[in-house]
């Protein structure tokens, strides 16, 4: 008997070690030095918009390169609509991909579908965190960066330096994102 | 007493692991759901909750660089299931009952003949007002004639969108599949790096 119910602790304790930590699912992760772990399952969150900086129209180096896939999980993404501003919590990851390299000199691509831009490989990913006591000097929000560069990313980054300025200059007002260019954070629809 | 306390108790472990693990342990698709909807008519009604399925990829096709009028305005965002997703990635090919969802942008304010702007990120484009949709249903006996999916257009307009469609003309859509992507099940997986080359967040 005594064997049975050591066996159920095992079992039971084998289950809850089957995931291990990961920034996203319930809210940002980070190392003991204050680095944030790489966010997991942030492709199915929600999608909020896309824009594209391609490398063609910015002297063959974007500072984003070149697709910008933004992600929010779906109860901040409510809470932002009804509020006008984000929850204690809330990741934002945007991932970059690639487009595919076309013949015109803009790097954009005739397909069966027009002429435009197609993603091709991913290539980095870029994050934000909103916890107004870790990151009171910069508006609420820490920024992070993963690489620039294809998958694997990094599996941990410092707070990066180099980002909250822009969002200050720019954004402040907004909850430091930038809402005109994601439609569904400018309307109240599902 | 000992052996039924020993399945209880596998059981239970079994069952909290599988609900711990819901994200890294993808559930088989099950082929017999599907979202489609369709009325007496055949017409497909409007798809609901696709802005939470899984964004695959935006491909953009600005009118500016397409005489005006691209045949897609502008930005195209495509969404699949999680199941659905998952059964393709572990086949390569999308079960039986798949929706795809593709949700048109307009680009927000062209200030440069080629219908970009600049923005603190760079000169690019962005995201402006939502703009109409189309969806492709996998039915292999509804639409055995298009090689095993149904086309439908649900306007391309800002909302809202038509309530239902009817099924679009092979010429509308399917011809264009059949002649380009018929081999990679009706889709145009080389611009969607997740059906390209897999999640590898998983």
């Amino acid at each position: 008997m005594t064997y049975l119910i050591r066996l159920a602790i095992v079992t039971l304790l084998m289950a809850a070690t089957a995931v291990s930590p990961q920034s996203g699912d319930k809210g940002p992760v980070f190392t003991n030095d204050g680095s944030l772990v790489l966010p997991s399952g942030f492709r199915s969150w929600v999608f909020i918009g896309g824009p594209i900086t391609p490398n063609g129209l910015n002297d063959g180096g974007a500072p984003f390169p070149e697709f910008h896939s933004v992600y929010i999980e779906r109860e901040n993404l409510r809470y932002y609509q009804k509020n006008g501003k984000f929850p204690e919590g809330t990741v934002l990851v945007k991932e970059l991909s690639l487009a595919q390299v076309g013949e015109h000199p803009d790097g954009s691509l005739d397909s069966a579908s027009g002429r435009g831009y197609f993603p091709s490989t991913l290539n980095g990913l870029d994050v934000m965190v909103k916890d107004s006591k870790r990151y009171s000097k910069t508006n609420d929000w820490g920024f992070f960066t993963f690489g620039h560069h294809a998958e694997p990313y990094e599996s941990a980054a410092k707070e990066s330096a180099q980002c909250a300025y822009c969002h200050i200059a720019n954004v402040a007002k907004t909850d430091m994102v930038w809402v005109q260019y994601y439609p569904l954070l400018k309307s109240k629809i599902d | 007493m000992r052996k039924i306390l020993l399945v209880v108790i596998l059981g239970l472990g079994v069952a909290a692991a599988s609900s711990l693990s819901r994200y890294s342990n993808p559930v088989a698709a099950d082929s017999s759901q599907t979202t489609a909807v369709f009325d007496s008519d055949g017409k497909m009604k409007l798809p609901v909750g696709y802005r939470r399925w899984v964004f695959i990829g935006a491909p953009l096709t600005p009118n500016a660089l397409n005489n005006g009028k691209a045949n897609f305005p502008e930005y195209h965002h495509v969404y699949v299931e999680q199941k659905n997703l998952d059964a393709y990635l572990k086949t390569g090919a999308f079960p039986e009952g798949t929706v795809i969802v593709k949700e048109l942008t307009r680009v927000l304010n062209p200030t440069f003949p080629d219908g970009s702007r600049t923005e603190p990120s760079g000169r690019g484009y962005f995201n402006g007002e939502y703009n109409g949709m189309d969806v492709t249903v996998k039915d292999s006996k509804r639409f055995a004639a298009t090689n095993g999916w149904g086309f439908f257009n649900f306007g391309h307009h800002p909302l809202p969108y038509a309530e239902s469609a009817k099924e679009a003309s092979a010429a509308e859509c399917a011809s264009c599949h059949i002649a380009f992507v018929a081999k990679t099940d009706m889709t145009w997986v080389q611009f969607y790096p997740i059906l390209r080359d897999g999640d590898k967040t998983k």
